[in-house]
């Protein structure tokens, strides 16, 4: 990863981060805001790789679990194991469309729920928000949402190698 | 960490991140609220809170924006039902007004019926009035169904209204004392002065003294005297508004405005005993 683009995400969850706080808990439709942090570690995941996921995913878990008063680590390790997991689960797509990242993004929003939750719920504690089905899609898909405003800037500072990794994967 | 192959390194943080992950996690299940990890968590929100308190300000304007546009859909559907809950509103006003004027008018005469001793009353609506120019009549909506009869007074809490001339099993016809064939014996009730109040066919009545030196100021209550045998005594008629001299100074004028307001009349008392004298003796004739 070049250090442009490594300072093109870091800015962008810099940024993110301070719009989590600010903005979008204002901006809540049906009652739920989007994981910037989650969307911008998928979005690593899928353009860079699962390991570079897995670590801005961690380090923006890990914020926003300095941030709160829940249980410190679990965030970080949710959104770290979710950029992980996307970024291995991204490989068995043999084409490559547009909405891939979409669908990638609404999975591992699900996904990164329930690792959130289940382990919140397993060391007794539990969520600001209860979790119910209606609410694990109405994150998932504000996620997904997100990807059309934050894939393309994080795409503008890519490396080479992903230009590589894209000639790879495409037929 | 250059000189590692990218799969170790790779492995390498992996392993790391779940490390740490599992040790944070671990270690702030276990301390208490005074532990390293609950500090540092207090500490960074701490630091945070100003940045974003600051945020929230400057995106305030744009949050409105964004929500105004996301739910204008909402807002016009909730303008649409305000709009009708107002006009219902306004209607369920209006009704409780006009209500409360009723009520309020049939307390008045409900006292007025208990502060006289005419205790058999009928209340009436005023259902239709005179068609033509040429008399002052109304009609109410009782009649000798419920016990009304000719020549019974029709009063309000104001005053005398007038008298029943015609009655139907259900109905009845008020001849107002504004008619100009009406004639009411009346009473100065200051100077006990007696006379005959006649209808104009206009808003006044005109009082004829029985004394021509009787002594009529302006502003002196008028009262049914009680001779005629149609009107019970005593019943508030108008106050004397004009005095004058007619033709060469022979018999005075005096004008009386009656204190009922007909123009508003909608319910009325029909005053059932006493009866008037002339509906007696055409009874026992």
């Amino acid at each position: 990863m070049s250090r442009r683009r490594k300072i093109a995400i870091g800015v962008s969850m810099l940024i993110a981060y301070l719009l989590q706080l600010s903005l979008f808990p204002e901006l809540k439709i049906l009652g739920v805001q989007p994981d910037l942090m989650l969307v911008i570690a998928i979005i690593v995941a899928i353009q860079d790789g699962p390991v570079e996921g897995c670590l801005v995913g961690f380090i923006g878990g890990l914020a926003f679990d300095l941030t709160g008063s829940q249980i410190v680590g679990v965030g970080a390790f949710s959104k770290a194991a979710t950029a992980f997991l996307v970024g291995i689960f991204k490989d068995l797509f043999v084409t490559y469309t547009v909405l891939l990242p979409v669908f990638l993004v609404f999975f591992g929003g699900l996904v990164e729920q329930l690792l959130y939750h289940g382990g919140l719920a397993v060391l007794g504690s539990t969520g600001a928000v209860p979790l119910s089905p209606k609410y694990l899609f109405a994150v998932a898909f504000y996620d997904s949402l997100m990807v059309f405003v934050l894939f393309p800037v994080l795409r503008k500072f890519r490396g080479s190698e992903y230009s590589e990794y894209l000639g790879a994967i495409r037929p | 960490m250059p000189g590692v192959p990218r799969v170790r390194r790779n492995r390498i943080i992996l392993v790391l991140i779940l490390i740490v992950c599992v040790t944070m996690i671990t270690v702030y299940a276990r301390e208490g609220d005074n532990g390293p990890l609950h500090k540092i968590q207090s500490f960074f929100t701490d630091i945070i809170t100003p940045f974003t308190s600051a945020l929230a300000k400057i995106f305030r304007p744009i949050r409105d924006g964004i929500m105004n546009i996301v739910h204008l859909p909402s807002l016009l559907q909730e303008k649409r039902e305000l709009e009708e809950q107002v006009v219902s509103l306004r209607r369920e006003a209006l009704e409780t007004r006009e209500l409360r004027q009723e009520l309020d008018r049939l307390k008045a005469l409900l006292r007025w019926s208990e502060e006289n001793p005419y205790k058999d009353t009928v209340g009436a609506e005023i259902v239709a009035q005179s068609p033509d120019n040429w008399r002052r009549l109304m009609i109410v909506n009782k009649g000798s169904s419920h016990g009304v009869k000719k020549y019974m007074s029709v009063v309000t809490d104001s005053g005398l209204v007038g008298r029943i001339i015609s009655v139907g099993s259900r109905s009845s016809v008020v001849q107002l004392i504004t008619d100009a064939q009406s004639a009411v014996g009346g009473r100065n009730s200051k100077t006990r002065e007696t006379g005959i109040l006649e209808g104009r066919n206009e808003s006044t009545l005109r009082f004829i003294p029985m004394n021509e030196d009787a002594v009529f100021k302006f502003g002196d209550m008028i009262v049914t005297s009680g001779m005629g045998g149609t009107c019970p005594p005593g019943i508030p008629v108008g106050k004397v508004t004009e005095v004058r001299r007619r033709g060469r100074g022979l018999t005075r004028l005096v004008i009386v405005k009656p204190f009922v307001q007909f123009s508003r009349l909608d319910k009325v008392l029909i005053i059932i005993t006493p009866e008037p004298e002339s509906a007696v003796l055409k009874e026992v004739q």
